[in-house]
C-alpha cells in the first residue's frame, strides 16, 4: 500500500505540550531539587549519628542549608508541599526533626515571597526550630500547633503561630514579634536579645538567661517585670 | 521571457478578461472575498472552470445570467463568437435525445450502406454549455454522463475524445418543468454557484444600456466555424484548424475590445503550471479532516446513504453526525483542481487554508446530502446564499474551527504515521477526531473506543 501520510514526511513531530503538564513537571522538578538539597543536608548532619541542639550546630546546618538551596527558585506553595511531602511522602527517606525545621526556615527566609502561610495543622508531624531567623520584612503565619524553637533567633520578621508553641519560643531572637493565639511551653524567650513575644494563651515558663526584648500576655507586659507576679497574674 | 514573467503575463490577461466581463459584460456584486479582494464568485468559478477543465453547475433564477456568464466567459478565454456558442449549446428539455446532443447518422451515407457520425457541434466543441440540465428527465441525463465525466463521446460504433473541455450546466429552482438531477450527474460537477440577482441599481444598467446583439460576435468567423465543423476532415485536423479561427476571432477581439484572449498552448500553459502549485501542509491536513467528517462512520465502516447513524454515537457533533450519504473521491478532485487554479490566479505559490475555505463550499454543497432534520434547522437561517451553499459554508466555518484547535497535532498524527507505516516503531498520537480513527485505520490497528 502506498503511504498515504508522505506529504508528512519532513514535519518534525512536536509534541503537544499542555500548559497544565508544563507547570506539573515544573513543580516536580523545583520539588526534586527541594528534597535532593534537603537530603544532602541530613546526610550532612547524621554523620555523628546524634543529632544534638547546639548553637555551633544549628548555625552550621542553617548555613549549609542556605547554601544548598541558593540556586534554586520556588515559592510559597513549593515550601508547603514540601512540608506535606516531609510529613507523608516515601520519598525523602529519613527527617531529623532539627534539621528538616531548619531546612524549612532557610527556605521560607529565601522565598522571594514576603508572607508565607504554612497550614501546620495539616501534617501529622510536628516541625520545629520554624521560623528560625525570619528576617526583617517576611511575614510567617503558622496554621496550627508548632514544635519547639519556634522563633529561635527572630531577625526581624513577624511570626504569627495560630495555635500552640512548644519550648524554647523565640529562644534567642534578636529583634521581630512573635504573636501565638494559644499557650506555649517552657524556656519561652530564653536567650532572647530582643524583640517582642505575645502570648493570648498561657506562658508554662520564661526562660531565665534573658538579654532584652520584651513578653506579653494577653497584651499585657510581663516581662520585663517582676516575673512571679506575671506569670501568676498577683 | 522567464518563466516567471510568462507566468504573469498570462495572469494579467486573465484578470483583463474577468474585468471585462464584470465591467461590461455581466455586472453583478462581489460576493467573496480573500486576501483583501473580493470577487463575484459565479463569474470567478466560471473563469476557474473555464481555465481547469472543470464542470460547473450554474443555479439561480431565471434571466440572472446563469448561461450568459458561462457564454461570455468560454466566448473570451476560447476565443469562440458567442453565435457559434449559441449554437453548440445544449438546451436541456423532455424531447432531448442522444441524436440531437451527441450525434447522428450521416443519413446519406446510410443509404449507401456506410455507418458515419455527423458530431453535433456541443460534441466537438471544447467548451459545452447545457441550459437547464434539469429539464432533461432523469433517463435522459444518463446520456451525456460519460461525456461530462471525462470528454468521450460515443455513438454508434465511433468516439470522441476532447482532450480539452469544460462544461457548464445551468438549472432553475424547482417548477413543474423540472426535473430532479440524478446523483451520479450532480456528483459529476465539480462546483456548484448561484448566479445572483446584481441588485437594483446594477440591474438598471443592464436594462439601460443599448446593444445591438453583436457584442462578442462575428459573423464572418461564425459562418467559417460552422462550415469547419460540419466538414468530413478527422476531428484532429478540425482542432488544429479551428485554433486559426481562435486566433482570427482573437485579433478581432484584441481590435474592437481591448482584450487580449488566452491562445490555446496559453490555455496549456496555465494547466501545467497549475498543476505545479501544491497545498501546504495545513491546506493538506485540513482537506483530510474535512474528507474524514463526510465519510466517516464509526459504527458501520464508512458513511451509507442508506444507514442512518445510532443513538448515542461517540462522533455526534462532527459533520457525519449531520449528513446521510459518503462524499465521493470527486470531491478532493474539484478542489485540488480549483483551489490550484485559483492560488494560480493570485500569484500564490501553494494552495493555502483561505484557498480553500474560498472554493471547498462550491465543490461541496451540491454533495452533501444533508439529514432532513439538520435542513430544517437551517432552512431559515438569515443567509444571502441558497440553502445548500450557506449550509456547506457553516459547515466549513465548523470544521476549520475544529482544525485551527488542533493543527499542530493533526499534522504531527500524519506524520508519526508515516513513520510507523515506513516501519518505525513509535506511539500514535491520538485525539477524539475521527481523523486519529481514520489514521488508525490505515495503518491496521484496532478501531475501538
Amino acid at each position: 500500500m502506498k503511504n498515504p501520510f508522505f506529504h508528512f514526511k519532513s514535519v518534525p513531530i512536536k509534541k503537544k505540550e499542555l500548559p497544565l503538564n508544563r507547570i506539573v513537571k515544573e513543580k516536580q522538578e523545583i520539588m526534586q531539587s527541594l528534597i535532593d538539597s534537603y537530603i544532602k543536608l541530613v546526610e550532612q548532619e547524621a554523620r555523628d549519628l546524634v543529632w544534638l541542639v547546639e548553637q555551633s550546630r544549628v548555625v552550621r546546618a542553617y548555613e549549609y542549608a542556605l547554601k544548598s538551596i541558593e540556586n534554586l527558585n520556588y515559592g510559597q506553595d513549593d515550601i508547603e508541599e514540601f512540608c506535606a511531602e516531609m510529613d507523608s511522602s516515601q520519598k525523602i527517606p529519613y527527617i531529623i526533626s532539627g534539621p528538616s525545621g531548619i531546612f524549612i526556615s532557610a527556605l521560607i527566609n529565601r522565598c522571594s515571597d514576603d508572607k508565607i502561610v504554612l497550614r501546620v495543622e495539616d501534617f501529622q508531624r510536628t516541625f520545629h526550630f520554624l521560623g528560625y531567623r525570619l528576617p526583617e520584612g517576611k511575614s510567617l503565619i503558622l496554621q496550627g500547633d508548632v514544635g519547639d524553637f519556634i522563633g529561635a533567633g527572630l531577625s526581624g520578621g513577624y511570626l504569627f503561630v495560630e495555635g500552640c508553641a512548644g519550648n524554647w519560643l523565640g529562644a534567642g531572637m534578636i529583634n521581630g514579634k512573635i504573636f501565638v493565639k494559644e499557650h506555649v511551653g517552657q524556656k519561652t524567650g530564653e536567650w532572647m536579645r530582643g524583640g517582642e513575644i505575645h502570648v493570648d494563651g498561657q506562658i508554662q515558663s520564661i526562660g531565665r538567661h534573658r538579654f532584652g526584648g520584651r513578653i506579653f500576655r494577653h497584651g499585657k507586659l510581663v516581662i520585663p517585670q517582676d516575673i512571679k507576679r506575671d506569670l501568676w497574674g498577683r | 521571457m522567464d518563466e516567471q514573467s510568462d507566468n504573469n503575463r498570462l495572469r494579467e490577461k486573465v484578470w483583463a478578461i474577468y474585468d471585462y466581463i464584470q465591467d461590461n459584460l455581466y455586472l453583478n456584486r462581489p460576493d467573496i472575498e480573500i486576501k483583501g479582494k473580493k470577487f463575484n464568485s459565479a463569474l470567478l468559478l466560471s473563469l476557474l472552470t473555464a481555465l481547469s477543465q472543470g464542470k460547473e453547475l450554474i443555479i439561480g433564477e431565471p434571466g440572472l445570467g446563469k448561461t450568459t456568464s458561462a457564454e461570455y466567459v468560454c466566448s473570451l478565454i476560447y476565443r469562440f463568437p458567442l453565435g457559434l456558442i449559441w449554437a453548440s449549446e445544449v438546451a436541456g428539455h423532455p424531447e432531448q435525445t442522444e441524436e440531437k446532443i451527441i450525434g447522428r447518422p450521416d443519413l446519406g451515407k446510410l443509404n449507401q450502406g456506410e455507418e458515419v457520425v455527423v458530431w453535433s457541434y456541443f460534441t466537438l466543441l471544447p467548451v459545452k454549455i447545457v441550459d437547464e440540465i434539469n429539464r432533461l428527465p432523469e433517463t435522459k441525463q444518463s446520456m451525456i454522463l460519460d461525456g461530462v465525466d471525462r470528454g468521450n463521446w460515443e455513438y454508434l460504433n465511433d468516439t470522441i475524445i476532447n482532450d480539452e473541455y469544460c462544461l457548464f450546466a445551468t438549472a432553475n429552482y424547482q417548477d413543474k418543468g423540472t426535473n430532479t438531477i440524478i446523483a451520479p450527474m450532480v456528483d459529476r460537477f465539480d462546483v456548484m454557484v448561484e448566479s445572483r440577482h446584481p441588485g437594483p441599481n446594477l440591474a438598471y444598467l443592464i436594462g439601460s444600456e443599448e446593444t445591438d446583439g453583436m457584442t462578442l460576435r462575428d459573423r464572418e468567423i461564425e459562418n467559417r466555424f460552422f462550415d469547419l465543423l460540419r466538414s468530413r476532415i478527422s476531428y484532429s485536423e478540425m482542432v488544429k484548424r479551428s485554433e486559426d479561427l481562435c486566433d482570427q476571432f482573437g485579433k478581432i477581439l484584441k481590435d474592437r475590445y481591448g482584450i487580449i484572449s488566452l491562445s490555446s498552448e496559453e490555455r496549456s500553459k496555465i494547466r501545467r503550471e497549475k498543476a505545479k502549485i501544491e497545498f501546504d501542509l495545513d491546506a493538506n491536513a485540513f482537506l483530510r479532516m474535512l474528507i474524514t467528517e463526510l465519510s466517516f462512520c464509526y459504527r458501520y465502516g464508512q458513511k451509507r446513504s442508506h444507514e442512518n447513524c445510532h443513538e448515542g454515537c461517540h462522533f455526534t457533533g462532527y459533520m457525519c453526525s449531520s449528513i446521510k450519504n459518503c462524499i465521493s473521491n470527486r470531491l478532493p478532485i474539484s478542489v485540488g483542481n480549483y483551489a490550484r487554479a485559483f492560488a494560480w490566479l493570485l500569484g500564490d505559490e501553494n494552495v493555502d487554508l483561505e484557498h480553500l475555505m474560498v472554493i471547498t463550499p462550491y465543490a461541496l454543497a451540491h454533495r452533501i446530502q444533508w439529514r432532513d432534520d439538520i435542513s430544517a434547522q437551517r432552512e431559515n437561517d438569515a443567509r444571502d446564499d441558497p440553502l445548500p451553499i450557506h449550509m456547506a459554508k457553516e459547515a466549513l466555518k465548523d470544521i476549520h474551527r475544529r482544525y485551527m484547535e488542533q493543527a499542530q497535532q493533526i499534522k504531527n498524527a500524519l506524520a508519526v504515521a508515516y513513520k510507523v507505516m515506513e516501519g518505525e516503531e513509535i506511539d500514535l498520537i491520538e485525539g477524539d477526531h475521527p481523523l486519529y480513527w481514520e489514521i488508525k485505520r490505515d495503518l491496521g490497528k484496532e478501531v475501538r473506543i
